[in-house]
């Protein structure tokens, strides 16, 4: 089974700082990390491989600095690593993104699943995954939760939903993009560290793949942020108090009829 | 020795000295500075509770307290494992938060001067723009102040490269228990001009004065760390492993911390960390850094090798904050986890010479079957360190803990000192191990000890009842 895992390189974002002015992330002296939620994809992308065989590809679109992401990757476990990387793909959407992922994916050719994370910590869209299955004209699984069963054409998924689970089978080759409660992420060991600097990670240009040039990059992107804003939290909270037992059951009662007000119970 | 109650007289003199503000006899709130993070049975309410800003202040309330014979204690943040804040005789409590002013940056000398209330971590936010930091922090850096740090001469993780406390105060102001504001060392690389009393004071647990600012030196931060967490089958070889990492290694690692069997598997357990630990006997988190990348995971490719070399399951490494922060969160959840099976425990400081943990680790094991016991020991085995924990059997009743806990912790101790151990390593004597002392500290050197108490506080108003009788 041939795997290719799209990530991504983020801003580690716990102690990040904004800028009060511009409402934006201040990004210098920010480490570069793989998006925590790729990890998951690597993790299960692995543990697939050691248990049906072929090879596991990730790759990433970036600049070269990203190279750090895909040999971390290849240090967990993962075979190749493809880095996508020109100046012109500056300021891609999550359409251009896709456009662009996706035909690089059809230059590597020979998959039989894409394995994605959820949604990137730094954008937070969702969409990459899903346009990349779109471009390709792939079936897609979101929000996948455990896999059940691989045949030679086909797999079988849970799908995580808001109030249960739901079962999917899937044709091969198809994308699917993953929660954390598909896998335990695995640690890169000594040797992997040591394989994943022997490897050569091939470069892809605009020029290697068949892109049309209006579509890339920032002029190739429909989505224009037009304002940043801080949203205002409006939560007041309604605090019942009790200053003395006496009062206690009829606070309670007030509690009670409250959370049937919002319909909690 | 009999201390006079707090009157009211002394405490409208207090007022006067500090501002009504300055001076709280509220019970509910006294009873916060009645503690420390020992367990509940050492705490004792003080009598009340003050926030002086000066030196000046301080030096007024202890020629006061002088004059009436009443305890003074001295507490910076609270976090101590010893005692040492703890007011046993009731008295004043003198809290030092309200001193934490940034009073000079240095870089020129590459120091800092600040008031003792600073929190620690502080400093590395102040000086970080420069790529600098302050090098001698212990663990609870982001709750501890700067100024118990001083009086404990804290340790922590990083002592085997870095040193302790002590190696970077480079001059203290204090307040003697007798009143005087004096200034010892100052900002020379070099001083032997006269005795060190900078020196005695680091680490005196606050019975010799209140330090009142502290002149730190600040050193080049690394910019790039990696950590290697290193699975062993026992924990024999991975304790083997310090001596050869830095002799046949010939490296100095930022940190060794160690950790056993029954450490690793319940935190793992606690955190649902899905590492293969189950096949552990034991860990070693290692930790190397520098300024060049390449230079730091060639050390820590090397230490690696090593580490396979000699019996180790599986190394893994961590170089971004992702695995860093998941390798590290093991070591810092042991207290944690062992809180849900017992929250009765006595957190040990012991140290020997690293040549000896070794040697310590089965008879741990032996008083641990005796008693019926758990004994998780982690700590920092790059120094010898070990912060065994005596964590009581839920099926023993508080009585037969306590005594349990006493007899253990003589055999323990006693194994300590047959391995060239003490005590105490980072910790502190305090109230919690002073009954030891005797028993383990020669009789020369506790004389000399209170002849220097003596003479620093002739009234033993200042901290008493803490270290020696």
């Amino acid at each position: 089974m041939n795997i290719i895992i799209p990530i991504k390189q983020v801003p580690e974002t716990s102690n990040v700082k904004m800028d009060p002015e511009t409402g934006t992330m201040i990004r210098e002296g920010v480490e570069s990390i793989i998006n925590p939620l790729d990890l998951y994809a690597i993790e299960i992308g692995i543990q697939l491989k050691e248990e049906h065989g072929g090879k596991v590809t990730v790759i990433t679109m970036g600049p070269p600095k990203a190279e750090k992401a895909l040999k971390e990757a290849i240090a967990m476990g993962c075979d190749d690593g493809i880095l996508i990387s020109d100046r012109k793909f500056a300021g891609s959407d999550t359409w251009s993104t896709a456009y662009v992922l996706g035909e690089a994916i059809k230059k590597i050719g020979n998959y039989d699943l894409i394995l994605a994370g959820e949604r990137a910590t730094d954008g937070d869209t969702g969409q990459v995954g899903p346009n990349i299955a779109a471009y390709l004209n792939l079936t897609l699984g979101t929000y996948i939760s455990r896999i059940d069963e691989v045949t030679s054409d086909s797999i079988v998924v849970e799908r995580l939903l808001e109030e249960g689970y739901e079962k999917l089978q899937m044709p091969l080759p198809s994308l699917i993009t993953v929660v954390k409660e598909i896998s335990y992420p695995r640690l890169p060991t000594l040797r992997g560290k040591q394989k994943a600097r022997m490897t050569d990670l091939p470069l892809l240009t605009a020029s290697d793949m068949e892109l049309e040039e209006e579509l890339l990059g920032l002029n190739g992107s429909p989505t224009r942020v037009v304002k940043i804003e801080s949203p205002k939290v409006t939560r007041g909270g309604t605090i019942i108090t009790a200053k003395d037992e006496d009062m206690l059951e009829e606070s309670v009662d007030k509690l009670i009829e409250f959370l049937k007000s919002k319909e909690i119970i | 020795m009999k201390y006079n109650p707090i009157t009211k007289d002394i405490l409208e003199e207090l007022v006067e000295i500090l501002g009504a503000k300055n001076v709280i006899v509220d019970e509910e709130k006294m009873e916060n500075y009645s503690h420390d993070e020992t367990s509940e049975e050492y705490a004792h309410m003080p009598e009340v509770v003050i926030t002086p800003k000066s030196a000046d202040q301080i030096s007024k309330v202890m020629k006061l307290a002088n004059k009436h014979l009443v305890p003074v204690t001295p507490r910076g943040a609270g976090s101590g494992l010893s005692g040492g804040a703890i007011p046993v005789f009731g008295g004043i409590l003198l809290s030092i938060e309200k001193m934490n002013r940034v009073l000079e940056v240095d870089y020129d000398n590459m120091m800092i001067v600040v008031e003792p209330g600073l929190v620690t971590n502080e400093i590395n936010g102040i000086v970080d723009e420069k790529g600098l930091f302050y090098a001698g922090y212990p663990m609870s850096l982001l709750t501890c102040y700067i100024g118990g740090n001083i009086a404990e001469n804290a340790g922590g993780g990083k002592a085997i490269k870095y040193g302790v406390t002590g190696r970077y105060v480079m001059g203290l102001e204090v307040v003697t228990p007798t009143g005087e504001i004096v200034e010892m060392g100052g900002k020379n690389i070099k001083d032997v001009t006269g005795y060190d009393l900078k020196r005695l004071m680091i680490g005196s647990e606050g019975t010799l004065g209140v330090i009142t600012k502290a002149i730190i030196k600040l050193s080049p931060k690394p910019k790039f760390a990696t950590d290697l967490l290193v699975l062993f089958n026992d924990a024999e070889s991975a304790i083997r492993m310090v001596p050869k990492i830095i002799s046949e290694g010939r490296i100095v690692p930022t940190s060794i911390e160690f950790m056993d069997k029954l450490s690793v598997h319940t935190t793992c357990d606690y955190l649902n960390e899905h590492l293969p630990y189950q096949k552990a006997g034991s860990m070693l988190l290692i930790e190397v850094d520098g300024t060049v990348e390449e230079n730091v995971n060639l050390d820590a490719e090397t230490i690696g090798e090593l580490c396979l070399e000699n019996n180790a399951i599986e190394v893994y490494v961590a170089d971004n904050y992702t695995t860093q922060e998941r390798v590290w969160s093991v070591r810092r959840n042991i207290a944690e986890a062992f809180m849900v099976y017992s929250p009765e425990q006595s957190l040990e400081d012991i140290v020997v010479p690293i040549a000896n943990i070794a040697k310590l680790m089965p008879e741990i094991e032996k008083i641990s079957k005796k008693y019926d016991i758990k004994m998780p020991s982690y700590g920092h085995a790059g120094d010898g360190n070990l912060h065994t924990t005596l964590v009581k059997n839920p099926n023993t009743t508080i009585e037969e803990w306590h005594e349990i806990e006493e007899k253990a912790l003589q055999e323990l101790y006693n194994i300590v000192y047959e391995l060239g151990g003490k005590l105490s390593g980072e910790h502190g004597i305090g109230l919690k191990r002073k009954k030891y002392m005797k028993d383990y500290v020669s009789e020369a050197e506790i004389m000399l000890m209170k002849k220097i108490k003596k003479a620093f506080d002739p009234n033993n108003i200042m901290n008493p009842g803490k270290i020696i009788d």
